[in-house]
């Protein structure tokens, strides 16, 4: 299995505390990998290193390796947009912006420079396809993506961040805001979409994280206790702080 | 039992009795308005009605009028108020790009020390009285207008202008329009910001497509109220507009005449008709500013579907 992200000695720093302690995993292509863990143990904060978005916090400093594609990401020679183009996120609070269905996708796009309308024309209606939400707004694309449904809102954002066609799909307790159908629309469409991205998703919900990802990771205390096929570490996790999570004995 | 029944019975009479002094306190202010409205018209509309102690006025040749001349008893309007509507609206032309921008500087761009630095002289400059401002703007406004105009061949009358005027109430809604505008962009989402570096757009153009199009409604109701500030403003204005008897003026390097200056200049020195007469410009004044309002709100809806602030 081809890798996409190669994490080593990763430490990250807010200010004086330290919120991940040495983070080392591979992430492999069209795979899911959930990230799962109790609140505040850095599983959030991980994700967002992955397109650099920790770059935004005053007095975050990270150190160690993220090697993808052969170059480390925080190396100087990565360019922050390049990156971002290709590793796509979305929130946990879905969060369209005050403009147009059409708008919203064509968005990412069109700030790389993208004029053509036909071409545009293709990318919204694919992106909407692809997440299952065509159907139920092609007659008002042009209407404020705010009017949308909480979970149509989300698949919007998935929809926004495919179609700038990334590799990677980052996401960030994408279903916490969500109502249990929409939720397990979203999953179903992760399912869906890791044919042709790699998905990283960071989850509450142990059960999410079993019925969806291929590889999971079990994050505390800023450290990564255990990570491993999904399977492995639901029905023989190796280390007892896990199977204590999963269990249910504290969390 | 922790619940004491007085307590709860005295509370209940504090209850009812803050409500009742709250509300009497709202009536209060809010009839001052209506009194000061209500004084106005009924002396603004005395010299049309018929029987006017000073000779009764002619309605329609007052609205259209483009003489105002007191020594003839030549009250025409009409001039005036085109010569406000264009003052206020270039002054806000002039100050709105230039506000939108500072204010964008100032809540996304500048260093924290330097974007409160910025930010209170802005304040400060909201609490400057009009009154300096019309010093400033005889003393300095005048004499750029001058030599500006002397660049053209062009004398005018000691720099009062209708420029200077323009340039005055563009210095003048400037705060107003920034200290609004820093407020709609420091509302914006950040999880909208976010969403837009996410997706690989750069820190300008996060800028300009999401923090200004998601608080186009709050800059815009900024927009609103410097309108109101030019349009309202009399002190400042009528110290560098010139006060012309005739117009409308359209030369920037002539004088000009607001509906402010024209209630303002000699009011003291001056009874009968023409001390009723600035109490109709001042209705005209209030007709005015509530007509663009009315407007200007109806745009502002427009544009402000897709805005969240």
């Amino acid at each position: 299995m081809e890798t996409c992200f190669d994490v080593k000695n990763i430490d990250l720093f807010y200010g004086e505390k330290q919120a991940l302690k040495n983070v080392n995993m591979e992430i492999y292509k069209n795979c899911v990998t959930a990230f799962i863990g109790p609140s505040g143990c850095g599983k959030s904060t991980f994700i967002r290193c992955l397109n650099r978005m920790n770059d935004l916090i005053e007095g975050c400093k990270v150190e160690g390796e993220i090697i993808k594609d052969g170059l480390d990401i925080y190396s100087p020679k990565q360019d922050i947009v390049d990156l971002r183009t290709r590793v796509g996120m979305v929130f946990q609070k879905p969060n369209p912006f005050p403009m147009s269905i059409y708008d919203n996708i064509a968005y990412g796009p069109r700030c790389q420079g993208l004029k053509d309308k036909k071409k545009l024309d293709e990318i919204v209606m694919t992106s909407l396809k692809q997440v299952a939400l065509y159907d139920e707004v092609h007659d008002r694309l042009g209407e404020s993506a705010i009017g949308l449904s909480g979970g149509q809102q989300q698949r919007l954002c998935i929809a926004r961040c495919i179609a700038m066609s990334p590799e990677v799909i980052l996401m960030d307790e994408p279903t916490s805001a969500l109502d249990p159908i929409s939720t397990s629309k979203i999953e179903d469409l992760c399912l869906e979409l890791k044919k042709d991205y790699t998905i990283v998703i960071v989850t509450h919900n142990m059960q999410q994280a079993a019925r969806i990802s291929d590889y999971t990771a079990f994050f505390l205390m800023g450290e990564v206790v255990e990570m491993d096929k999904t399977d492995t570490i639901f029905s023989h996790p190796s280390d007892k702080r896990t199977e204590n999570y999963i269990t249910g004995r504290f969390g | 039992m922790l619940i004491d029944k007085k307590r709860v019975k005295r509370n209940k009479a504090l209850d009812k009795f803050f409500r009742g002094f709250f509300m009497a306190m709202a009536i209060l202010s809010s009839s001052f308005i209506v009194i000061i409205v209500l004084f106005v018209c009924a002396k603004g509309i005395s010299p049309f009605l018929p029987g006017y102690e000073y000779g009764q006025v002619d309605l329609i040749s007052f609205l259209t009028g483009s003489i105002y001349r007191q020594d003839q008893g030549l009250y025409g309007v009409g001039f005036i108020i085109i010569n406000t509507l264009i003052s206020a609206f270039i002054a806000l032309l002039i100050s709105f790009p230039l506000s939108v921008l500072t204010a964008l500087f100032i809540a996304k761009i500048a260093p924290k020390k330097l974007s409160a630095a910025m930010q209170s002289v802005v304040e400060l400059l909201a609490a400057v009285p009009s009154v300096v401002y019309g010093v400033f703007a005889s003393g300095v406004i005048t004499g750029i207008v001058e030599w500006l105009a002397s660049l053209f061949g062009i004398v005018t009358y000691g720099g009062s202008s209708l420029l200077a005027v323009v340039l005055l109430l563009a210095i003048m809604i400037f705060p107003t329009l920034t200290s609004m505008s820093i407020t709609a962009i420091k509302a914006v989402d950040p999880n909208l910001e976010q969403a837009s570096l996410a997706l690989g757009a750069t820190r300008t153009q996060t800028n300009f497509k999401i923090c200004l199009t998601a608080a186009k409604s709050g800059i815009f109701a900024g927009a609103i109220l410097g309108l109101g500030r030019a349009y309202g403003e009399a002190t400042a204005v009528a110290m560098v507009a010139g006060n012309k008897l005739f117009g409308p003026t359209f030369n920037p390097f002539d004088i000009t005449r607001t509906l402010t200056s024209t209630m303002l200049a000699g009011l003291k020195e001056t009874t009968g008709l023409d001390y009723d007469i600035r109490f109709s410009v001042g209705l005209v004044l209030i007709v005015v500013i509530f007509f663009s309002n009315w407007i200007l709100n109806i745009v502002k809806k427009r544009i402000g579907r897709n805005s969240v602030a």
